[in-house]
């Protein structure tokens, strides 16, 4: 019998909050690959980011040995996918990787959008899926509900799905025997030429890119010469090995095998995720299906804070793309901040985790400024410009019309926000496409939104809506005209480049109202009056003032408490060092991101 | 060697006022007692080696609670445990209200604290208004400051001051003006006029918070302080410090030390000190501090602090700067360092926004030092933290 049969690749997909990396503790800690006293929590998910947040962004893949009830030893090896909208990508090229995926649903609440998203990414991959009911432990647990909105919903069979506690590790055992069941071995020709997909990869300073692989033909081993196929570049193999999940050496891997390949490459773009490896002297004629090229849907320039050296906010960026191929920066100039860089995302989480990076690994002071998407530009002479910094848009008597990205949402909710939801889409220009009972109590939206009114709030607007219970998904479908303006800020009538954005022209008044409103609570208070300004060209449509402060002293000192006092001005001065100063006036760094929370629910 | 002072701290009061974020509690006799012996006990074992000291302020709270019997053992204690200087000042917090009930035993007990030594006397007035006192959580009436300050005077006080709080809200730039002319009329040689803030923890921050009450704006609080500072240097009064007042001669030697620099023990619950290049707060937990100086036999190997920082050398140079900008002199570069030259090479970044401040008018920098101007002194925080 072939080795083949003894292996399972296979991913887990859940919900943010569903569970999936306790399960995959649960899993790693019951193949006993891990010591209990080197547990930590939710051992995959190895960026502080994400664990502070619970959410999943870059790939781990581990592999665990698991002696079935059928007294066999079975390889399974475990391919983690992201879990944000911002990585559909990723995902699908991991779950290209595997033969099957266990679908975990949280039994307490059912299926949920993003979910659903995945599980379609699944299928595309002609993936086996196997149900499984998580946080059977809870007494609000409802498995025969969760069962029936697995088989209403997805048209899965979930009679048999194992009924699971992640937490407790009630039922893995049961999970597992099915999973080898269900799932169906790889296919492959250990025999054939080289092909291999790249379902993630990251930078390691001593080795260089470490990629992971799945082999679907063939074999490689240290000292062949590899082909990336879609870049077209070749590396010598320095090493090859399995994930356990810490990375040991192998001698080779062959076809159905997941494991790591290094080759000195020394940046993750050269190793893109989807990319199929080939050997240079005996290529396969076909790469693997799939390939995308990273695509930023999300730009924000990123400037030094006040005393903050350009070239360490340089050297960070340039380490940070080295692991992401997503990520991509290009030089820019502000009036308002200086030299700077603007840089592209795939999403705004994509977006948060790559400046929290910066400060919290970096330990860098910057400054983000309001995101934007890309927009077409058509000109008057018929040339089209993709512009996403606002501060570049082209005088308007020159513009023919912009266009802007729409994406397709898919909102899932209980019934109750059905009415909450609507209002808030509507107001951010939505078109709903059809709406779906997909039980008696749960329904699912979809509606075409601008991307730009998505990338702000609109998925904190959409929780706080909705008490958390709504899930999103969206995706990029086209390009299509709008009404667009430039809408400029001034302070002590001074434009802030920086604070630009391209509005709708029907709510530009609104939002440069919401805008102005929003500086006032957030700027500090002058020697003098500052006003400030939002503008469409030269019409002012919002203004506002900062009123003269006059008052700024304690007047006791405290019986001699010297050091109170000291502790007073201290934190005065730190406030201070995260000020920018613009011409006369002094702007908190926070102001930039914080205009960007304007409540819509007001 | 500068002068040394003795801060002593009583934390009690009948009532706490509404605006009150001192260490300050209503508490019963018998803690009063053990208080007084804890307190005596830390004085005895903060004064070993004898330190000479030229002024000594007994404050709270409201020190005027204590019996006199107890107000004097602990005075005794400090004439018997250090080396009190000639020509002392040493100071007595009182509020109206504690002193007694009739007039006689008022007397009686002011006469005892000028008879145990104390000579300078600050009384808690806060206002005339009697609205307003009320409002303020005082517990006196504005006749009952009248005839304490009087009393205090026929007691043999010569050098009294009292206190103003304005900016109350609901108070006007014309009722804080008349407060100030009222105290005036009663010819103390020393004025405190304090702008009243919202501390957290407090009744009126509460209120404040939830709209009860509104704050007297910056504006206003503004214009009312200079009109004081005018009314008062109208009067004679010297505006020495940015919220004191005094007849020539009659400046407050103790607070003095709190601005440029100098050392002072301090004893009692949560009272602060500096000693030794150390700055250090005592601890702020009273049945902590009964606990550790209840038994004279067997009392802690080191006092106790919540705080204890040892000052470098910028720190010294850094407080020196932000107390000394509070007096009308300000600082000059000589006394922190040894040159102008030296002096902004600590403070090198700090130049150019100081420049700023002395371009608009609110900073005098000149060849001898750095003083605020009136209009410096209502930003004067913004200023003082260019130097910490």
């Amino acid at each position: 019998m072939s080795y083949l049969n003894n292996i399972r690749n296979f991913s887990i997909i859940a919900h943010i909050d569903h569970g999936k990396s306790t399960l995959a503790d649960r899993l790693i800690e019951k193949t006993g690959l891990v010591e209990a006293r080197d547990m930590k929590e939710q051992y995959l998910d190895n960026m502080d980011i994400e664990r502070e947040r619970g959410i999943t962004i870059k790939l781990q893949t581990t592999r665990l040995l698991y002696k079935a009830n059928d007294g066999q030893e079975y390889i399974l090896n475990l391919i983690d996918t992201p879990g944000h909208v911002d990585f559909n990508y990723e995902v699908s090229r991991s779950l290209a990787a595997c033969d099957g995926a266990v679908l975990v649903v949280d039994a307490t609440q059912g299926v949920e959008a993003q979910t659903l998203g995945n599980v379609y990414l699944a299928l595309d991959e002609d993936l086996e899926i196997l149900p499984v009911l998580n946080k059977m432990d809870l007494d609000s647990a409802r498995p025969e509900d969760a069962r029936a909105e697995i088989e209403d919903i997805i048209g899965l069979d979930a009679s048999e799905a194992p009924e699971i506690s992640a937490k407790t590790g009630l039922g893995i055992d049961e999970m597992l025997e099915k999973l080898v069941e269900v799932i169906p071995p790889p296919k492959g020709d250990p025999d054939g030429k080289l092909k291999a997909l790249i379902f993630d990869s990251y930078y390691d300073s001593y080795k260089g890119v470490v990629i992971y692989t799945r082999i679907f033909d063939g074999k490689v081993k240290r000292g062949d010469i590899i082909r990336m196929m879609n870049t077209g570049k070749n590396y010598e193999v320095t090493e090859v090995g399995y994930c356990i999940p810490g990375m040991i050496p192998a001698d080779e891997l062959k076809a159905g095998e997941v494991g790591y390949i290094c080759g000195s490459i020394k940046q993750v773009a050269d190793a893109r995720v989807g990319d199929t490896i080939t050997l240079a002297d005996n290529p396969t004629e076909e790469p693997l299906k799939g390939y995308k090229k990273a695509q930023s849907m999300v730009y924000c320039g990123i400037f030094p804070a006040e005393g903050e050296k350009y070239e360490n906010v340089k050297d960070a960026l340039e380490k940070l793309q080295v692991n992401d191929a997503a990520f991509n920066f290009e030089p820019e100039n502000s009036a308002a901040l200086g030299y700077g860089y603007r840089c592209g995302f795939l999403g705004l989480l994509h977006m948060d985790v790559i400046t929290e990076r910066l400060s919290r690994e970096f330990d860098l002071d910057v400054i983000t400024t309001l995101p934007s998407v890309v927009y077409k530009v058509v000109m008057k002479d018929g040339t089209v410009l993709d512009i996403q910094n606002p501060s570049n848009l082209p005088d308007p008597v020159e513009i023919d019309h912009i266009e802007e990205p729409i994406v397709k949402a898919e909102i899932m909710t209980p019934n109750d926000y059905v009415g909450s939801i609507m209002t808030l889409c509507q107001g951010r220009r939505g078109k709903m496409l059809d709406m779906e009972y997909l039980t008696k109590t749960r329904v699912q939206l979809r509606y075409e939104l601008p991307l730009n009114e998505v990338i702000y709030d609109f998925f904190d607007a959409l929780k706080s809506r909705t008490r958390g219970y709504a899930s999103l998904d969206y995706e990029f479908v086209r390009y299509q005209p709008a009404k667009l303006v430039k809408l400029d800020i001034l302070l002590n009538r001074e434009l802030i480049d920086a604070l630009s954005t391209i509005v709708p022209e029907e709510s530009a008044q609104a939002k440069g109202r919401g805008i102005c409103e929003k500086l006032k609570e957030i700027i500090p208070r002058h020697q003098f009056e500052v006003p400030i300004q939002a503008a469409i060209g030269q019409k002012i449509v919002a203004r506002e003032t900062v009123r003269a402060y006059r008052k700024d002293v304690l007047a006791k000192c405290y019986g001699g408490d010297v050091s109170r006092k000291k502790k007073l001005l201290e934190k005065q001065k730190a406030g201070k060092k995260r000020m920018r100063q613009f011409g006369t006036v002094t702007v908190p760094q926070e102001a930039f991101t914080e205009v960007l929370k304007l409540d819509d629910a007001k | 060697m500068p002068s040394k002072g003795l801060y002593i701290h009583i934390p009690f009061c009948v009532k706490k006022c509404n605006y009150c974020a001192f260490l300050s509690f209503n508490a019963d006799d018998k803690t009063k007692q053990d208080y007084v012996k804890a307190l005596i006990n830390e004085i005895k074992l903060k004064s070993a080696g004898r330190p000479s000291v030229e002024t000594i302020y007994i404050g709270g709270g409201t020190p005027s609670v204590l019996k006199v019997s107890q107000m004097r053992d602990i005075l005794q204690t400090v004439f018997e445990c250090l080396d009190v200087k000639p020509d002392p000042e040493i100071t007595i917090e009182v509020n109206p209200g504690t002193l007694g009930s009739s007039d006689e035993s008022i007397l009686s007990k002011l006469k005892a604290y000028r008879e145990m030594g104390f000579n300078r006397l600050s009384m808690g007035v806060q206002s005339t208004d009697n609205n307003r006192l009320h409002f303020l959580g005082r517990i006196h009436s504005a006749e009952e400051v009248e005839r304490d300050v009087r009393l205090a005077g026929k007691a043999g006080f010569d050098n009294i001051n009292l206190d103003l709080i304005f900016s109350v809200p609901g108070e006007s730039k014309a009722d804080a003006l008349l407060d100030a002319r009222h105290l005036i009329k009663l010819k103390p040689e020393h004025i405190s006029c304090y702008s009243l803030q919202m501390e957290e923890g407090t009744p009126f921050y509460e209120m404040a918070d939830n709209g009860d009450i509104i704050e007297v704006t910056d504006e206003e609080d503004r214009e009312t302080y200079h009109e004081i500072c005018r009314l008062l240097k109208g009067a004679g009064y010297e505006h020495y410090e940015i919220s004191n007042f005094a007849k020539p001669g009659f400046r407050s030697r103790h607070n003095s030390l709190y601005w440029d620099m100098s050392e002072y023990i301090g004893c009692g619950l949560g009272a602060a000190g500096f000693e030794g290049g150390v700055r250090y707060k005592n601890v702020s937990d009273i049945e902590e501090y009964l606990r550790a100086y209840s038994d004279e036999d067997s009392l802690p190997n080191k006092p106790l602090f919540d705080e204890e920082n040892v000052n470098t050398t910028f720190d010294n140079i850094s407080e020196a700067v932000f107390t000394g900008l509070r007096r009308k002199e300000g600082i000059s570069y000589k006394e922190l360092c040894k040159s102008e030259q030296e002096f902004w090479t600590v403070f090198a970044d700090a130049k150019q926004e100081a420049e700023k401040f002395a371009e608009s008018g609110c900073l005098i920098m000149d060849r001898r030092g750095l003083r605020l101007t009136e209009k410096g002194i209502d930003i004067s925080n913004q200023i003082m933290s260019l130097f910490v």
